[in-house]
């Protein structure tokens, strides 16, 4: 016995999913139903699903910083010690594409390598969507996190709007993770130093809001590479203050919610002779100051 | 001033004497020669008629130390408080050197004997395959291991704590000199902790943290290690002797052994060591984790801190490539608190280390040769003690059916 209704025929129902535009998460473009990346940022339309689906709305946080500086292995390194040791803060990965960052991070790094370089096109980068549960935390936080490449971010800073992604993003985002290469400002190099200050500079005039705008929003500046600088782990500030003059003063001058952190993933490095030429590798992995500048950026965002 | 501030201005003021002397002697100035004879002999009195310094300024600040166990050299007056002193330092070791264990009486040398087998771990001789790096990429098992043929020696069955190294500071050992590699002399003087005394890197006014006297000492460079070894008339393993103990390898054929992956067994298992994850994220007293020990009854030998070695990091890769390394490195095994990946804290697993660094999670432990350990003339021949089968965690695995005792061993 059939119950009385109206069925709609697949074809209409296919045309009415076509016609219902879903704006991606990132830069609001209208997209059809069933595209995997944003047409025009390239970023993952699984996060308007989910967050359709879930009836949320997750924070937007990113890690930037140069190419090289270690931004890839920081995220990864992050995500798999969250979901491994959930004692200070706990991450759920909302959806599979989530894990991707991890996995390819802690294989590389328990292979003896570092994982590969992200590539400058926005549709080949990994993005995080995870659940942060935490005591201090009275309801679950939802965060989206992407892992950008850092030619991309010089590019753009460079000539804004290259990459429709990184604008959007930024200005979105309720807090930035700045990594900047410790072993390269204790050799002296001012190459991070102008990188830094030019990144300040782009996010400052991204939203001059005196209330909301980054001037007020939290920036957590990561000294990476610090198992290589050991002063970088006494006090960072001060590392960053003698190292790096420039940006410091930018940061004083233009920001009010900054924290200064050192961190090192590899305990020791060497490199390695391949066809590209010299290749650095870890000797073995012992996080350090891995979860601090999170778990401040995160107690940031809530409140 | 603190008992370093003095010295070192004693020093200092008899260098500048020295220097004085010499100068005034080559001059044919004999007044200004007297002079500084004289000043130098008031130099010697005052130091010696000077009364011990507060306790509060150079004692360790450990609190289980007491000042009378750690007697300085030199100051016992007859042989048998130089040899308790000894003793009370952990340099029982020196005294079953052959030149030495003559002039002990036979309780001496028994009590010597007796806390050489309650400290150390004997590991008998034989065969012992080193994996080379990356071997685990590599299906040729001969270029992937190597063999080495280990003689028979003593290991500590704990890493060296810092109430141990602590009687080292506390004896001068950053001021003795033979002690040290020459070429590492110009470092010594930078071999400081956190306050600019001599010691660990991360020790305050010559003390180690309270509560962590039967800790693993860490923030030390390789040449500390060796210093404290030769003090206490030991040395560091080398990388197979290491290897050997914790993987307590099994001949099964002429050619083929059986080695364990880590010192319980061959499955990783985060209760018996002290990894990132499995423990606090610190080091832990050298007496945990017990049920992690080897087959021979040594501790934490995988975790708490990673061990120096004797040997150089190996620069070649199983598959022939070269690893361009910054700097000379040492090798360090066993992994430490916050090792990461279970591949990495291995008995087979090998990394490197500059050996001037002070790391915060390296340490080490002292090995001894048998050959090094005579026996007392006045007692009579005993076999050496046998290795300690361990009941916990060896995975029901048998042991070797007899430890032989190698030809003239034991003098």
């Amino acid at each position: 016995m059939i119950k009385e209704g109206v069925q709609p025929l697949d074809s209409l129902r296919l045309v009415a999913n076509y016609a219902a535009q879903a704006p991606c998460y990132i830069c609001g473009d209208d997209n059809t139903y069933d595209a995997e990346l944003c047409r025009q940022c390239f970023a993952p339309m699984a996060l308007t699903h989910q967050a359709a689906s879930q009836k949320i709305r997750p924070r937007l946080l990113a890690t930037i910083g140069a190419s090289g500086v270690g931004k890839t292995v920081y995220l990864g390194m992050l995500m798999d010690m969250l979901s491994r040791q959930p004692d200070r803060l706990q991450m759920l990965a909302r959806g599979a594409f989530s894990i991707t960052l991890q996995q390819s991070t802690a294989s590389a790094l328990a292979r003896g390598e570092f994982p590969s370089k992200t590539p400058s096109e926005p549709d080949r980068w990994n993005w995080v969507h995870c659940q942060i549960r935490s005591p201090s935390l009275k309801i679950p936080l939802d965060l989206v996190m992407p892992d950008l490449a850092g030619e991309a971010l010089l590019e753009e800073v460079d000539h804004p709007h290259t990459y429709d992604v990184i604008h959007p993003l930024l200005s979105k985002c309720a807090g930035v993770l700045i990594l900047i290469d410790a072993v390269k400002l204790q050799a002296g190099s001012l190459d991070q130093d102008y990188f830094t200050m030019k990144l300040l500079s782009y996010l400052a005039e991204i939203d001059e809001r005196p209330k909301h705008g980054w001037a007020r929003r939290p920036i957590g500046f990561v000294l990476t590479k610090a198992d290589e600088c050991e002063e970088c782990f006494v006090d960072p500030a001060r590392f960053a203050e003698v190292r790096a003059p420039g940006f410091w003063r930018q940061c004083r001058e233009r920001f009010r919610n900054y924290q200064f952190f050192a961190s090192g993933v590899a305990g020791g490095c060497a490199y390695r002779q391949t066809r590209a030429g010299l290749v650095r590798v870890p000797l073995r992995v012992e996080p350090r100051g891995i979860v601090e500048p999170f778990e401040w950026l995160v107690q940031q965002v809530k409140s | 001033m603190t008992a370093h501030d003095r010295r070192r201005w004693v020093y200092w003021m008899a260098g500048i004497a020295g220097a004085a002397l010499a100068s005034s002697w080559w001059m044919r100035w004999w007044g200004i020669v007297a002079w500084v004879c004289g000043a130098l002999a008031w130099l010697a009195l005052g130091c010696r008629g000077r009364p011990p310094a507060p306790r509060e300024d150079d004692s360790p600040a450990a609190d289980d130390i007491d000042d009378d166990d750690c007697p300085a050299d030199g100051d016992a007056g007859d042989v048998e408080s130089l040899v308790d002193g000894m003793l009370r330092q952990d340099r029982y070791a020196l005294l079953l050197r052959r030149q030495v264990v003559g002039n002990l009486s036979v309780d001496q040398f028994s009590q010597a004997r007796e806390t050489l087998e309650d400290r150390m771990a004997l590991v008998p001789e034989g065969q012992v395959t080193l994996a080379r790096p990356d071997s685990e990429r590599i299906d040729d098992r001969d270029t992937a291991e190597e063999q080495r043929f280990v003689q028979p020696l003593f290991l500590d069955r704990y890493p060296v704590t810092n109430a141990q190294y602590h009687q080292f500071v506390k004896a001068g050992g950053y001021q003795q000199m033979p002690l040290w590699d020459p070429q590492i002399w110009p470092a010594v003087l930078d071999f400081v902790d956190a306050s600019g005394c001599p010691g660990p890197r991360f020790w305050k006014n010559g003390k180690f943290a309270r509560g962590e006297a039967e800790h693993p000492v860490v923030g030390l460079s390789w040449y500390e290690a060796a210093a404290y070894a030769r003090w206490v008339g030991k040395r560091l393993p080398s990388e197979a002797e290491w290897v050997k103990a914790a993987s307590w390898p099994v001949p099964l054929s002429e050619e083929q052994q059986w080695q364990r992956k880590f010192p319980w067994g061959d499955t990783m298992d985060r209760q018996r060591c002290n990894l990132w994850g499995s423990g606090p994220g610190r080091t832990v007293a050298v007496t945990e984790y017990a049920l992690g020990v080897s087959v021979g009854g040594v501790y934490q030998l995988i975790g708490n801190v990673w061990e120096w070695t004797s040997g150089t990091f190996g620069v070649v890769t199983a598959d022939g490539e070269e690893l361009s390394l910054p700097m000379p490195m040492k090798s360090i095994r066993g992994g430490a608190f916050d090792t990461y990946f279970e591949n990495q804290a291995t008995c087979q697993f090998e990394s490197g280390e500059n050996p001037l660094a002070r790391r915060h999670n390296i340490g080490f432990r002292c090995a001894l040769g048998l050959c090094d350990v005579a026996a007392h003339p006045g007692v009579s021949e005993e076999p050496p003690p046998a290795a300690q089968p361990c009941s916990a965690g060896v995975d029901g695995a048998q042991l070797p059916a007899a430890v032989t005792e190698p030809e003239g061993a034991l003098v």
